[in-house]
């Protein structure tokens, strides 16, 4: 009986010209997107693999020069495009593409991509990620706000029940047909997104298919908490007019209004530092410690002291090596302490801030995908502090090589000491390792988890108002 | 066969349906006159569990609809005043599905035959019923019961808005279900028709069963008058 409404209700809606139309509209902004994306990501690709051949290239041909002034030379670093940005991109236009390695500092990614963006950019992004999370549910809005509203309208709904159906078959059965519409419609969408995976060329430690096969679980959940929710309200209201309006106000509420109310909220209960503050406070801890007391300087002395103490000696001339740099690897170990405790505590709290952003999903499912998707795309902020991390980490490696070079291969006391190519050909090129599927997935089971909540709230209300609809017909 | 075991309804302060009794048997059609707000469609709701009597029974068959509604919907044929059908979809598809939902699946050939016996015509069967008349709608409705097997009908002011001679056909629609041994129980304004068609005749005022009467009894004398009559009494 239920797949025999859902066949008359996919036929019906198929028959519908508005449908058609609307199906239309969304395929062709849905493909748009698609080739778009398709476009800029693999243009985007293409610059900073140019880019980084070039850096490596001006890094291997600077010539000779001391070793921890090569330091000071240093190198960019390039974040690799996530394969699955081309669906969904997340934060990446909001972050930096590039990072400075050089010794003494830890730098922010620049070259944020918002910045070079038209105008245009402001009204966001037209991704398939975008399209599904914002036009999917307009459109299912407009397939379930007659469902049943507009039967009961037209009579059909006392002829259908009048004949022994039960309005928990028709209510399933009605969402059954249109869930079946939607997916003929999203299919396109599906197939080519099959052929591009299959077509990809990915790192396997990424877990592109694990990934996808969560994104279609997370968006498949959205869809059908949207549409059950949608044939509710449908069953609910008194007629197809209150039934739109009602759901369309709950699409503005939920996909329009909640996602700027909730980063507000998330910015004003865990505000981060303005970067002045940021970098004050840096460079006062880098200055005096930590704790305040020992300052830089005064760590050094010590150092030396310990360092003279060690080695029985009295001047740092007289030690085995060239303390210069020992001492520059001493200095970027304690930088690095300061460093770890700022930059972790910023991170910690744009996490926070997510996770906040992500919570409010309890109340906006939306926010609950929008995390969940950014996550398994590998477009978030833990897919970007993961780069980060790894570029820092390059970059102590980078500068202890360097160090380690003039303690060992200067004389004590030689100013005048250069190395040359075939010490830069020892430093290897940044690569970062992705990270794993499974920590994605460990990242975004929040979003699934409210996702699938939001999903048996639906059903609850569906449910709910089957068993209502009878004593609405008399 | 239809019962009505003192079958009472109330909204709020309002009796709508006081303890009617009522029966129509097989082959039986029963017209149910009565002003505006009579309790006739409320009668009808409660035959087809959309209202819970506050007291009484309805039957279908022997069946309580209160106790196992689904059955004795599986009895049951209904046609409203305007038969509502899905307009994006033919005649012979509305009836298809509605038989489907009924219990019933029939070859393309036989529901083109349910519908030449219920008077439509191949050619308009197979066009989509959002240019049909509402005779036309009337005659899948009439196919409906016929393809579902019902053996009861109900029906609420099924010929209001007909042209006389769609009128006249669906009343000859209707007897010959009766004789076929539908029993049919008809809530209408239209007195010519109760006369011509109904086997018995009931007048409901204020929710009661107030004049009952055989096709007989009627024979000579003036049901408008007998009508007017208990309206003014």
């Amino acid at each position: 009986m239920i797949l025999r409404i859902a066949r008359k209700e996919f036929v019906d809606t198929w028959r519908d010209g508005r449908f058609r139309l609307g199906a239309l509209v969304t395929a062709l902004l849905l493909v748009t997107a698609g080739l778009l994306a398709w476009r800029q990501t693999e243009r985007m690709a293409q610059e900073r693999e140019a880019a980084a051949a070039l850096e490596r290239e001006n890094w291997l041909e600077q010539g000779e020069k001391n070793s921890h002034s090569a330091g000071h030379y240093g190198v960019n670093v390039f974040k690799p495009l996530a394969p699955l940005a081309l669906f969904d991109r997340g934060i990446e236009p909001f972050v930096g593409t590039t990072l400075f390695l050089e010794a003494h500092r830890q730098n922010q990614a620049s070259f944020v991509p918002a910045q070079d963006a038209t105008a245009m950019r402001r009204f966001g992004e037209l991704t398939a990620a975008a399209g599904l999370q914002w036009l999917a549910p307009l459109l299912i809005v407009l397939l379930a706000f007659g469902s049943i509203a507009g039967e009961r309208e037209r009579g059909t709904l006392r002829q259908t029940l009048s004949l022994g159906v039960s309005p928990l078959q028709l209510v399933l059965g009605k969402t059954l047909g249109l869930g079946i519409a939607l997916s003929v419609l999203l299919a396109p969408l599906g197939v080519a997104g099959l052929i591009g995976l299959s077509q990809a060329q990915v790192d396997p430690a990424f877990g592109l298919w694990t990934r996808a096969g969560a994104l279609a679980l997370a968006y498949g959940l959205y869809f059908a908490l949207a549409l059950v929710g949608g044939v509710a309200v449908s069953a609910l209201a008194p007629n197809a007019r209150s039934a739109l309006i009602v759901l369309l106000a709950m699409w503005a509420a939920g996909c329009v209004v909640a996602p700027r109310l909730a980063s507000d909220v998330a910015h004003s209960r865990l505000p981060l530092p303005a970067l002045a503050e940021f970098e004050k406070a840096l460079g006062e801890d880098l200055q005096n410690g930590l704790d305040g007391h020992d300052t830089r300087s005064k760590q050094m002395e010590e150092f030396t002291a310990r360092t003279l103490k060690e080695y029985g000696k009295s001047r740092v001339e007289e030690l085995p090596f060239n303390f210069y740099g020992l001492a520059m690897l001493e200095s970027e170990r304690i930088a690095g302490t300061v460093f770890d405790h700022h930059f972790g505590a910023l991170w910690d709290r744009i996490e926070a801030q997510d996770r906040f952003v992500t919570s409010c999903g309890a109340l906006a499912p939306l926010l609950a995908l929008r995390s969940a998707s950014m996550a398994l795309s590998g477009t978030d902020f833990t897919h970007h502090r993961h780069f980060a991390v790894a570029a820092e980490q390059h970059r102590r490696e980078f500068v202890r090589v360097l160090n380690e070079d003039l303690k060992n291969n200067a004389k004590p006391g030689d100013h005048a000491y250069v190395a040359g190519r075939a010490l830069w050909e020892q430093l290897p090129q940044f690569q970062l390792q992705p990270l794993s599927a499974s920590t994605a997935l460990s990242v975004a089971s929040s979003g699934l988890a409210l996702l699938g909540a939001w999903l048996g709230v639906a059903l609850a209300a569906l449910l709910w108002a089957a068993g209502r609809l009878r004593s609405t017909l008399a | 066969m239809l019962e009505a075991d003192k079958l009472t309804k109330r909204f709020q302060e309002r009796l709508a349906v006081d303890a009617l009794q009522l029966r129509v048997a097989p082959g039986e059609i029963y017209a149910l006159l009565g002003p505006n707000g009579a309790g006739k469609t409320t009668t009808i709701n409660m035959f087809l569990g959309f209202l819970a009597p506050d007291d009484g029974e309805a039957r279908v068959c022997g069946v309580s609809v209160a106790r196992d509604p689904v059955a004795a919907r599986r009895l049951l044929a209904y046609i409203p005043e305007q038969v509502a059908l899905y307009p994006r979809f033919s005649g012979i598809e509305n009836l298809d599905y509605f038989s489907a939902l009924g219990g019933k699946s029939h070859t393309r050939q036989e529901l083109y035959e349910l519908l030449e016996r219920a008077g439509l015509q191949r050619e308009a069967a197979d066009r989509r019923v959002s240019g049909y008349s509402k005779g036309m709608r009337q005659k899948v409705g009439i196919a409906l019961a016929l393809a579902t097997g019902a053996k009861a009908l109900l029906l609420d002011e099924p010929t209001s808005g007909l042209d006389p001679a769609a009128s006249h056909e669906f009343s000859r629609l209707l007897r010959r279900l009766a004789s076929e041994g539908v029993a049919i129980l008809m809530a209408t304004h239209d007195l010519f028709r109760a006369r011509e068609d109904a086997s018995h005749v009931g007048i409901l005022l204020g929710g009661k069963l107030v004049a009952q009467f055989t096709q007989r009894e009627l024979e000579g004398s003036d049901l408008e008058a007998l009508y007017l009559e208990k309206l003014r009494a």
